[in-house]
């Protein structure tokens, strides 16, 4: 009894140094930040000033104003979502089923399929782009949706993870299921697939903010000014002359917050991926 | 196991590759043909658009149009090419993009061999994508625009013998801007700028104010077309000769030893920062003398920055008048019908409407780029602008190429390349000026062999 | 038909259907362009691409002759060593005591979250600004505070941590949440167990939480191995390289032979060849010690 109520004390008092490191960091992370959110509702001569300053001196919408009138907002927004969220439901699918494949099957050619695999990691793809591109062309694809989506759709890093996700599993969930005569794939979509569902969620984030940001893809892949994602439309803003630092923290900001929302929407459901471990608890 | 998985992987590796080796060969070869087919496959799916040869004037043309003009020159390009839109009557539609990422976009879509019909780029990429570009030396035959309007030496950075690849947008100079309050509080004439080198940097020493952090001298180790531009005021031209017999010119060059002599000095002195963007420091300002282009001036103008534009000073290699130029291009990917209309963008570009201004002259007046031609130089627009009549004075004379020989190459590499590793290596002290030298020399030459 | 789905349904032969989406696309999309990045690097390409002689192994030669290149794999290895063990091990702590759902968790992670949701080219301006040496406000708060005038981005030596601790800071959150969700999912039964046992949280952490991540724990540190050997938007945007090359990674120099300056796709393409026979090599021998450990 008293030893356990001593540990308590042991780690209430563990708590306060922890409490500060995390706070600190937290403060390092959102400064800058915020520090942006300001530079976005400061003049242009505010920004680039002497002395620098950390709240704006005089308050203005402008940026906001310049971003709306130079791109189509709404179009490049409905493109990066079309784009985020086709690459994203594909992905959920096809990375997941590779995923499980790799951590609950054993067959010929395991190894050397997972080594291909992670080789496609080790590629910067600025070297592959021009080779890709061509692929895409060929295929019919460039200018399409089609041909934004589909070859970024399989991420190897994406099959690592959901790989790592399945690992954890107990292998005598799929026995039971098979006893009960449950197909391969209704055991996977059943009964594994729920189980992952954090890997699922943080894959979904992961796959919507990186299509959501991506730059260099969108506009290798597309040419037209229809097709533009908001990453491209926002790239405008940073000449090579000149940087309009006010527009470009402003379209920052705007093209931040349905990110964000889509995480804190999506943190609801860590807890609930917690909850439904069938055999947990 | 591992091992076969490796050897299979190496294996299908080389055979793709031979594949797709042959396959982009063939693509390329075949590249003008090739060419139309996203075309096709677009009209295929707005609905039928038969016939795409038959020239009637009612038929409507677009012209892609493609450059990297981001910030805040795009806006008013935009603005303009919207115009024409709207007001040509020949059905022809430009489409512009502006890409942030110009050089891969073009490369990626020239190497599968799509392409836009026009672009709007540095005339020194002649040199990296000539065989994309089409001859357009007919431009003053098929449409109104007249040669002799055209300041001559532009043009011939725009060609290659009787070949025309670009016809001229913009002049791109570089001067020199000083903070006029900075001088005043530092007791110097705000309005007499340095006429010398020495006298930059007698007056760099006296502008830096380090309890203010105020430097007198803005040259940055990290932006080597400022760095050309100077350096070539003391030394001459870095690659000088002709085609076959190219000479590189930095060992031994008593100019540049002496401008990275007097740039290591200045910076040990704490005269100039070791800053790689010292622009947004003009801009604040925090800066006495620097050297840049023309969009220098928006930054001091929002800042609201008292300023004086004037021309470089000049060194001890005498009176120049360095330039790069930039121009459209109609690429292999157009038509003849989309060449013609692209003729035609460029034609209404330098065309004065009824009021007597055009298009080249506003964006020459409001982004303040001197005029490539003659008649845009006698107008009154033109000649009120205090900017421009600052960066005119230069000597109608005096040599235009920038710090290359106009018809030499290798000019991207020199800047991209050898410049920099100079600079940087006297910047941070890790090589003598004379090794310094000696290494450019040695990167130099190995450029100006291949050409 | 029957019959069919039967000879699929065995687990040994399903596998390749579960696998067979992903293969496909890999394959079209990543091993053929790597295929032909590989076939450039033996000739000599310009930027584009519509000549091409086969030049045999003289770009590889080169590359081991170019002192940029040498430089580049030099800085590489350095950002990799500051910045993975940091991020790996840096990144299981702080997620350690972030695991339960209140409200402090919650905020916590939402803000660790915001710089992974922040475009590249954003945090890229924004760090550049801030650490201005003349107008920065860090900078400047530093300057007043006495510890004198620190030039972040154009100092050799300082600035290569400087790239390291932005690339940290912009991705440390995700492996934390990522953390987060793996250690969510260990059985809470094993720390009710260990709690009966009198463990503390620091046993806890050791004994159990550590194991059972371990398949996490592999994945994050893989990921972000092949993510630092192949660092590129952080530098190209901050400090393309500079001071004097000491923050110019493989990848950025590779970029710029491929695209900017004299460009040579073959010889880029060789560069990466060897980039990626590090890479592979360091890979397998993790992948090694994981299935092992597995």
């Amino acid at each position: 009894m008293s030893s356990k109520r001593e540990k308590k004390i042991k780690d209430k008092v563990c708590e306060i140094p922890v409490l500060v490191i995390l706070l600190v960091l937290a403060l390092l992370v959102i400064i800058p930040v915020i520090w942006m959110t300001f530079s976005a509702f400061k003049p242009e001569k505010e920004i680039i000033s002497w002395p620098p300053t950390f709240f704006p001196h005089v308050l203005t919408g402008q940026n906001f104003v310049d971003v709306q009138k130079r791109i189509n907002i709404l179009r490049y927004m409905l493109n990066s979502a079309i784009y985020a969220g086709g690459t994203t439901a594909l992905a959920v699918i096809v990375n997941s089923m590779a995923g499980y494949a790799y951590a609950f099957y054993d067959f010929k050619g395991k190894s050397g399929l997972f080594l291909l695999t992670l080789a496609t990691m080790m590629v910067p793809f600025q070297v592959i782009m021009v080779p890709l591109f061509l692929v895409v062309f060929k295929l019919g694809m460039y200018d399409s949706y089609w041909g934004l989506i589909i070859p970024r759709v399989v991420v190897a890093g994406s099959i690592f993870m959901m790989r790592a996700a399945f690992t954890g599993l107990p292998k005598e969930l799929a026995e039971a299921a098979r006893i009960d005569g449950l197909s391969e794939f209704g055991i996977f979509r059943k009964i594994m697939l729920p189980q992952v569902k954090p890997a699922i969620i943080t894959l979904t984030i992961l796959s919507v903010n990186g299509s959501w940001n991506d730059l260099l893809w969108p506009m290798i892949v597309t040419s037209s000014t229809e097709m533009r994602t908001l990453a491209n439309g926002l790239a405008l803003f940073i000449g090579q002359n000149t940087i309009e630092y006010g527009a470009a923290f402003a379209g920052a900001l705007i093209s931040l917050l349905p990110m964000f929302l889509l995480y804190i929407f999506g943190q609801k459901y860590f807890v609930e991926g917690m909850a439904s471990s069938g055999l947990k608890g | 196991m591992k091992k076969r998985a490796i050897s299979i992987l190496l294996t299908t590796a080389m055979t793709i590759s031979l594949f797709t080796g042959c396959g982009g060969a063939e693509k390329a070869a075949e590249a003008p043909q090739a060419e139309k087919e996203p075309a096709a496959q677009e009209s295929e799916g707005e609905q039928t658009q038969p016939e795409a040869d038959s020239q009637t004037a009612a038929e409507s043309v677009k012209v892609t149009f493609w450059n990297s003009f981001t910030g805040a020159d795009g806006d008013m390009l935009t603005d303009l090419v919207n115009r024409y839109n709207e007001e040509n009557t020949d059905g022809i539609t430009v489409e512009m993009d502006i890409s942030a990422d110009f050089d891969s976009q073009l490369s990626t879509a020239f190497a599968a061999g799509t392409g836009p019909t026009m672009i709007l780029s540095s005339s020194a990429y002649r040199f990296t994508y000539g065989d994309y570009m089409q001859d357009i030396s007919d431009v003053f035959e098929k449409t109104n625009l007249d040669k002799t309007d055209f300041i001559q030496s532009y043009l011939d950075y725009c060609s290659e013998g009787d070949t025309l690849y670009f016809v001229p947008f913009q002049i791109v100079g570089y001067y020199m801007y000083w903070n006029k309050d900075l001088f005043t509080a530092a007791g110097l004439d705000p309005e007499t700028p340095p006429s010398t080198w020495d006298e930059w940097a007698e007056y760099a020493q006296k502008l830096t104010d380090e309890s203010k952090n105020v430097y007198g001298s803005g040259i940055s180790y990290d932006y080597a077309y400022q760095i050309a531009h100077i350096m070539q005021r003391f030394g001459g031209l870095a690659v000088t000769g002709e085609s076959g017999n190219w000479k590189a010119n930095f060992e031994g060059n008593s100019g540049y030893a002496k401008f990275l002599n007097m740039y290591q000095t200045m910076v040990q002195n704490g005269d100039n920062p070791l800053e790689a963007d010292t622009d947004s420091m003009a801009s604040a300002g925090q800066i006495g003398m620097t050297v840049g282009g023309p969009w220098v001036t928006a930054g001091l103008d929002t800042a609201g920055v008292n300023y004086g534009i004037g021309l470089i000073p000049t060194g001890d290699a005498g009176d120049m008048n360095s330039v790069e130029v930039l121009g459209f291009s109609v690429t292999t990917a157009a038509s003849d019908a989309e060449k013609a209309a692209a003729y035609k963008f460029i034609e209404w570009w330098n065309t004065e409407n009824a009021e007597g201004s055009s298009p080249a002259l506003e964006w020459s007046v409001a982004n303040g780029f001197p005029a490539y031609t003659y008649s845009v130089q006698e107008k009154d627009a033109y000649k009120a602008s205090a900017k421009l009549s600052a960066m005119s004075a230069a000597n109608p004379d005096a040599p235009t190429d920038f710090i290359v020989d106009s018809s030499f190459p290798g000019t991207n590499a020199v800047i991209a390349d050898v410049i920099p590793e100079m600079i940087n290596s006297v910047a941070f002290g890790s090589s003598s000026v004379e090794d310094a030298l000696a290494k450019a020399q040695e990167a130099a030459d190995k450029i100006t062999a291949n050409y | 038909m029957k019959a069919c789905i039967k000879y699929w349904n065995k687990p040994s032969r399903c596998a390749y259907l579960f696998l067979a989406p992903s293969v496909i696309l890999l394959i079209l999309f990543s091993v053929i362009p790597l295929a032909a990045a590989f076939g450039l690097s033996l000739f000599d390409v310009p930027i584009t691409m519509n000549t091409a002689s086969f030049v045999g192994f003289t770009n590889f030669i080169e590359a081991f002759h170019d002192e940029r290149f040498l430089n580049s794999l030099k800085v590489t290895a350095v950002f990799t060593l500051l910045e993975v063990p940091l991020q790996v091990f840096g990144a299981l702590v702080i997620a350690s005591f972030l695991t339960k759902n209140n409200f402090r968790n919650k905020l916590l992670r939402a803000i660790y979250f915001l710089p992974v949701i922040c475009s590249a080219t954003a945090v890229g301006i924004m760090w550049k600004m801030i650490l201005h040496s003349n107008i920065g406000f860090i900078t400047a708060v530093l300057q007043t505070m006495g510890l004198g005038k620190i030039n972040f981005l154009n100092t050799p030596g300082l600035t290569i941590f400087v790239v390291s601790f932005i690339s940290l800071w912009r991705s440390f959150g995700i492996s934390a949440i990522i953390y987060v969700t793996a250690i969510q999912q260990v059985s809470a039964s094993l720390y009710e167990a260990a709690e009966m046992d009198g463990a503390g949280k620091i046993k806890q952490f050791f004994h159990i939480t550590a194991p059972s991540i371990r398949p996490t724990f592999w994945y994050i540190l893989m990921t972000r191995f092949a993510g630092a050997l192949q660092i590129f938007d952080i530098i190209y945007i901050t400090t393309n390289g500079g001071p004097n090359y000491t923050t110019e990674s493989t990848v950025t120099y590779i970029y710029s032979r491929a695209f900017s300056s004299a460009s040579s796709m073959g010889y880029a393409s060789a560069m990466s060849v060897i980039l990626f026979v590090i890479i592979m090599a360091v890979t397998v021998v993790m992948y090694r010690k994981m299935n092992k450990e597995d």
